[in-house]
């Protein structure tokens, strides 16, 4: 039942690799780690890395056809829906995707609670969670401005409003998230900055740190009845 | 899980050890695992993959020009044996949303004022733009130094053929062509 010569050459490449990247090692270390007796509910966080990189992937897509410009913005949104091949599904699965994403982050959070998760040693797990939460919140809001439509333009109305709240510093928050007094082509513009460049950076960093910390910690077991 | 499901241990086995020990790997579960990994990852990669394709190549697909005829000039421009002279005419292109006027520049000849040839003075070797050089009873594309005859042929250069020829009609002594 052994191709011998096939394992024996991926074998060997694989030795050739490890001597020279040692990644057999890291393999180890992140896939073949060994982790306690645990139920679906920790499947929660990977559920929210999958949603993640689905965004990418489909985000990526939409921007070889979406202009960020007040005069195309809306046009290149209703070609890719109704016209392009598979655009409503790109789209889709975008849309939806973005609120499947910030539904499984709460619910993982969720599960970190019940689980008791988050104490010691994984307190800086759970603060790189929060800043996660919160990243994962804003891309939802510069992502909802970019159709461009009626619907779009009063969220942002209203929710850069929000920003105006706090007293002295509210009133300049909110021309700062704008780009002016009022929404404009450099709001549009802006958020969609912030929504393909700065925000993708920052998560990513966030994701990385927040991984690295569930492999060095590991994961926790299930709390038991006498602890 | 299941089967070897024990009671909670006491032990206080660090997080990072299973409560199996270390060691207790059973090889078919493993590889069903990672078959099912690979085929549920392989159809949902293949899920997004294949729509993915079409929808890159969505607008290269379905641009679109002018149909039907399109109106040219009047023939009685165009003299008998005369140089070839260059007619422009604008047209209409639809590239996703965008719609978009387009000029195309046409050298019209005829010999007797009844047939006529209409060349595209786009290049057909690397697509420069053609210039009717009188002196050398020829088209000129000045990119690799290439020349075409009055009718179109190759001359010296590059080009692997001759200039591209559109269909036309005469009405009521007006040309019109059909984009290629
Ligand atoms: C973009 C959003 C997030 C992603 C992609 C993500 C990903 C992950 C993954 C894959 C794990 C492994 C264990 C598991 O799945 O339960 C994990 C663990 C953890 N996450 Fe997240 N997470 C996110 C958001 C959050 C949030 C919002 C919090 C809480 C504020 C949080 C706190 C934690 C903690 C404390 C652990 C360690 C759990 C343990 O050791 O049992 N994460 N995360
Ligand atoms: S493009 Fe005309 S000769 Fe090369």
């Amino acid at each position: 039942m052994q191709p011998a010569a096939n394992d024996d050459r991926l074998k060997q490449t694989g030795d050739w690799l490890d001597e020279r990247t040692g990644w057999r090692g890291n393999w180890t270390a992140v896939f073949l780690r060994k982790i306690p007796k645990v139920s679906w509910a920790y499947t929660l966080g990977s559920a929210t890395l999958f949603t993640l990189v689905l965004q990418f992937v489909t985000g990526i897509l939409l921007t070889l056809y979406y202009v960020p410009e007040p005069q195309q913005a809306y046009a290149s949104v209703t070609y890719i829906t109704n016209e392009l091949s598979f655009g409503w599904l790109i789209r889709g699965i975008h849309h939806w995707g973005a609120s499947a994403m910030v539904l499984l982050a709460i619910l993982h959070m969720v599960r970190v609670i019940i689980y008791g998760a988050y104490k010691y040693p994984r307190e800086v797990t759970w603060l790189t969670g929060v800043g996660l939460l919160l990243l994962t919140f804003a891309f939802g809001f510069t992502g909802y401005l970019l159709p461009w439509d009626q619907r779009a333009y009063w969220a942002t109305v209203v929710g850069t409003q929000i920003g105006s709240v706090p007293p002295v510093v509210g009133g300049f928050t909110k021309d700062l998230m704008l780009g002016g007094p009022e929404i404009s082509g450099l709001t549009l513009s802006r958020f969609f900055g912030a929504h393909v460049w700065v925000l993708p950076s920052l998560l990513v960093a966030l994701v990385a740190i927040h991984l690295f910390l569930v492999v060095r910690n590991g994961i926790t077991s299930p709390p038991k009845r006498d602890e | 899980m299941g089967a070897d499901e024990g009671p909670p241990s006491t032990s206080g086995v660090p997080s990072g050890v299973g409560a199996d020990g270390p060691d207790a790997v059973d090889p078919g579960r493993r590889k069903f695992l990672i078959a099912t990994i690979g085929a549920v990852g392989g159809t949902i990669t293949a899920a997004v993959g294949v729509p993915a394709i079409a929808f890159v190549t969505g607008s290269a697909r379905t641009a679109t020009g002018e149909e039907g005829w399109i109106r040219l000039g009047s023939v009685g421009s165009i003299e008998p044996g005369a140089a070839p002279t260059l007619v422009k005419a604008t047209i209409e292109r639809r590239t996703g949303y965008l719609v978009e006027e387009q000029e195309v520049s046409i050298f019209v000849t005829t010999e007797n004022g009844q047939d006529f040839v209409l060349l595209s003075n786009v290049c057909t070797h690397l697509g420069c733009r053609v210039r009717w050089v009188e002196a050398e009873a020829g088209f000129h594309c000045p990119c690799h130094n290439a020349m075409f005859g009055r009718n179109g042929e190759v001359l010296a250069g590059p080009p692997p053929r001759p200039l591209d020829r559109y269909e036309y009609k005469v009405e009521d002594a007006q040309l019109f062509f059909k984009e290629a």
